[in-house]
């Protein structure tokens, strides 16, 4: 930075040496600008991803004097058998997680995006209010009030609305309702950020031309909200699948998602690299669905709406 | 190692001192970021290598970690509903015996009720346990069995200083000494002790409760409703299923799973848990569910929840939560001092009254007679009939016969058996 500003200030007096040199500066000035963050992300990211690697090639045990490198790929394959159901039972629900927030979100965020007017911004706090409370806390709340016997099922039952037997909690609609309701502003603030920046304008054009009020949706408001639609299926779906705490809390015996495989392997069985391992995989499975997603299912949507846009 | 030798060299005192420095510098130069890098790598790969701990399996010498002065604070990790504690004239909840300990010795107590279940508060310190850091408690409370053995057999816990517990030698209960899982109490003194066994809530179940079958009835629990103690379920399943867990194999383990197994297709359980259940139960969540004996029995007696504690017609789990001074410890000297505090009597019935578990110091029972009488004198009849109660109660003062119907767990000692025993169980509780 200071030897940006030193390059600029020096400038007008400057002889063609300076001027190659502050042509260098300048040139370097965008690694310091990235160095911050490029050195965070080596230390915190990079780094414990090559130890998690590393880690999951380890064998032995706590016992018997810790864990050593020994190339032990047989973690991998030992992993994937076991917990092939509850790799599965995480794709299904963050998917339908997924496809409720973006439902619930994008007519939410349109309504904001052109109807809001001076109230947008008092709208747009309203959906990240939730993100002031902690998550835990949050998700504890919904274990309280959905109790078996808690203020709304309770009273339900108290009117004859419901039958005695009925409960919500630990079965797999806690478990997905707790997780859209956590993650839905992670779906909202993309999907707002690619509707509000679309001109009304063209909406009226569309109907200029005669378009129906769906036609106007779909040929132009839809395709140029598709980069915050891909940006909300990438912020829900891919924390959503490693999500143990909504299973946790509110899940019961057969609601175990992969998250609370790895977080248990981790902590109560102390297995560390069979723990990297299946973390790696998620890893993987994550990386190549969102590929896989963005091939199939629209970069080209996504890319020709974003040049559009630009 | 030749540091090592030096410091046994050094007076104790001087030593206590230059440990406390040694790990105060390397707090700040983590914290300021300094060397980040080689920090974590070197404490991740100790982690992950285990072992090679600051004690690393060596004998340290007692005399020297516990002598010196007490320093000024102390962090005391502890079990939810584990302490006496009332509410001050301004309603601020605190705890008695800690205050009286504060106010004796002038040592700040920070008390922590942070342990939710062995396995995951263990998962939690090893890591820094392993790197040979301050683990950020003088005192962790420990149940015996795999994970007491998984703190002493790499060196993680200091071995406790036998001259320094005087209160200890004179009031422990014959069962809180030499227990078989730590010869000589050499690394830990019981805190509280308890059985597992079942509780039920009288308003959800449609039938009596008495055996552990009942558990898996839908009939009399309904679906869903039943609560199971993870970390203590295989234990308790093959004791009731008339298996001694001390000497059982791979075999009796897979028979016990397969009861559980059998449970859990019958759609009766609600969850496995860990001392979350206390909720969960206390919420009417829980039509019956496996409970520690004093979490009920304060429900009932003190909250007057409709809650009772069954003993299973085919036995309960016995157990002892240990005090444990972890390697990395600030203020040993401060822990030595109030382990032994809670083994006077009087300080151990303020405890008693409150927790209603098996207390090491069998003089609280007296103790808690005569303040029932005082309340009996002063008029307080139901005050003075629950310390009645409290006093009478098998579950905190057994009988021989009362114990003969209890056993304690499987010791596991080998990185072997808890593969097996986690290959037989997990897969239940991961469903």
């Amino acid at each position: 930075m200071t030897a940006a500003e030193q390059g600029t200030g020096g400038a007008p007096a400057a002889g063609p040496d300076v001027h190659r040199t502050m042509g260098a500066r300048r040139r370097l000035v965008p690694y310091y600008l990235l160095s911050p963050g490029g050195l965070f992300l080596t230390i915190f990211f990079l780094l414990p991803l090559c130890l998690m690697l590393y880690t999951s090639l380890q064998s032995g045990g706590l016992l018997s004097g810790g864990f050593t490198f020994t190339w032990q790929f047989s973690n991998y394959g030992d992993v994937l058998g076991q917990y092939q159901v509850q790799f599965v039972r995480s794709l299904v629900y963050s998917g339908i997680v997924t496809i409720v927030a973006l439902l619930l979100a994008y007519p939410m965020t349109y309504w904001i995006a052109f109807y809001g007017g001076r109230w947008k911004s008092s709208l747009l706090l309203l959906i990240l209010l939730p993100f002031f409370v902690s998550f835990v806390i949050r998700t504890i709340q919904w274990k309280f009030i959905l109790g078996d016997n808690g203020p709304i099922l309770g009273a339900l039952k108290d009117l004859g609305f419901l039958p005695e037997g009925f409960r919500v909690l630990a079965t797999p609609v806690a478990v997905i309702a707790g997780i859209t309701y956590n993650f839905l502003p992670f779906t909202a603030l993309p999907l707002y950020v690619a509707l509000e920046r679309i001109d009304a304008a063209l909406v009226e054009a569309a109907k200029d031309l005669y378009s129906s009020r769906w036609e106007a949706f779909r040929y132009v408001v839809w395709p140029l909200s598709l980069p915050g639609v891909f940006a909300a299926f990438l912020l829900t779906f891919v924390p959503a699948t490693g999500d143990y705490v909504n299973s946790t809390l509110l899940g019961g015996p057969s609601t175990t998602m992969i998250g609370n495989i790895i977080q248990e392997k981790f902590l109560v069985e102390l297995d560390y690299p069979e723990a990297a391992a299946l973390s790696v995989i998620l890893m993987i499975v994550m990386l190549v669905l969102a590929t896989v997603y963005a091939r199939v299912l629209g970069t080209e949507d996504v890319q020709r709406a974003a040049g559009a846009q630009a | 190692m030749s540091e090592r030798d030096d410091r046994s060299m050094m007076d104790p005192a001087a030593m206590n001192r230059v440990m406390r420095n040694r790990l105060t510098r390397r707090t700040v130069l983590k914290g300021a970021g300094m060397g980040v890098a080689g920090f974590s790598v070197a404490s991740f790969l100790a982690a992950c290598g285990g072992g090679g701990g600051a004690g690393g399996g060596e004998e340290l010498d007692p005399t020297q970690v516990f002598s010196g002065e007490p320093g000024d604070t102390l962090d005391f990790a502890n079990w939810p509903f584990y302490l006496d504690q009332t509410k001050d004239k301004d309603g601020d909840v605190y705890y008695p015996s800690i205050r009286q300990f504060q106010e004796e010795t002038g040592i700040t107590v920070n008390y922590a009720d942070v342990i939710n279940d062995n396995a995951e508060f263990f998962g939690k310190i090893q890591p820094l346990l392993a790197g040979g850091d301050d683990p950020g408690w003088d005192i962790i409370v420990i149940t015996n069995g795999r994970y007491f053995n998984q703190l002493v057999a790499p060196g993680y816990v200091y071995p406790l200083d036998p001259t320094k517990r005087p209160n200890f030698d004179a009031n422990a209960a014959s069962w809180a000494k030499d227990p078989f899982y730590d010869p000589g109490n050499k690394y830990g003194m019981a805190w509280q002790s308890g059985i597992t066994g079942i509780g039920v809530n009288t308003d959800l179940v449609s039938a009596p409760i008495t055996k552990m079958d009942d558990l898996a009835n839908p009939d009399k629990v309904g679906q869903a409703s039943v609560g199971m103690l993870e970390g203590d379920m295989p234990d308790w399943v093959m004791i009731n299923l008339g298996i001694d867990p001390k000497t059982s194999g791979p075999d009796e383990w897979k028979e016990a799973a397969a009861w559980l197994q059998m449970q859990k297709d019958s759609g009766v359980v609600r969850g496995y848990l860990g001392n979350e259940y206390l909720t969960d139960m206390q919420n009417g969540n829980l039509a019956a569910t496996m409970a520690w004996s004093g979490d009920v029995l304060y429900s009932d007696v003190w909250l007057g929840l409709p809650l009772e504690f069954v003993f299973p017609e085919g036995g309960a789990l016995l157990w002892i939560d240990n005090m444990m001074v972890p390697v990395g410890a600030q203020n040993p000297a401060g822990a030595a001092q109030i382990m032994d505090f809670y083994y006077d009597p009087k300080i151990a019935a303020m405890v008693t009254e409150w927790v209603l578990y098996m207390s090491p110091v069998p003089a609280t029972q007296d103790l808690i007679i005569k303040d029932a009488d005082k309340a009996q004198e002063q008029g307080y009849k139901g005050y003075a009939n629950k310390l009645y109660q409290t006093a009478k109660s098998n579950y905190l003062y057994p009988d021989e016969e009362f114990l003969s119907h209890t056993s304690f767990g499987r010791d596991l000692k080998t990185d072997e058996e808890i593969d097996e025993w986690d290959s037989i169980f997990l897969p239940i509780s991961q469903g």
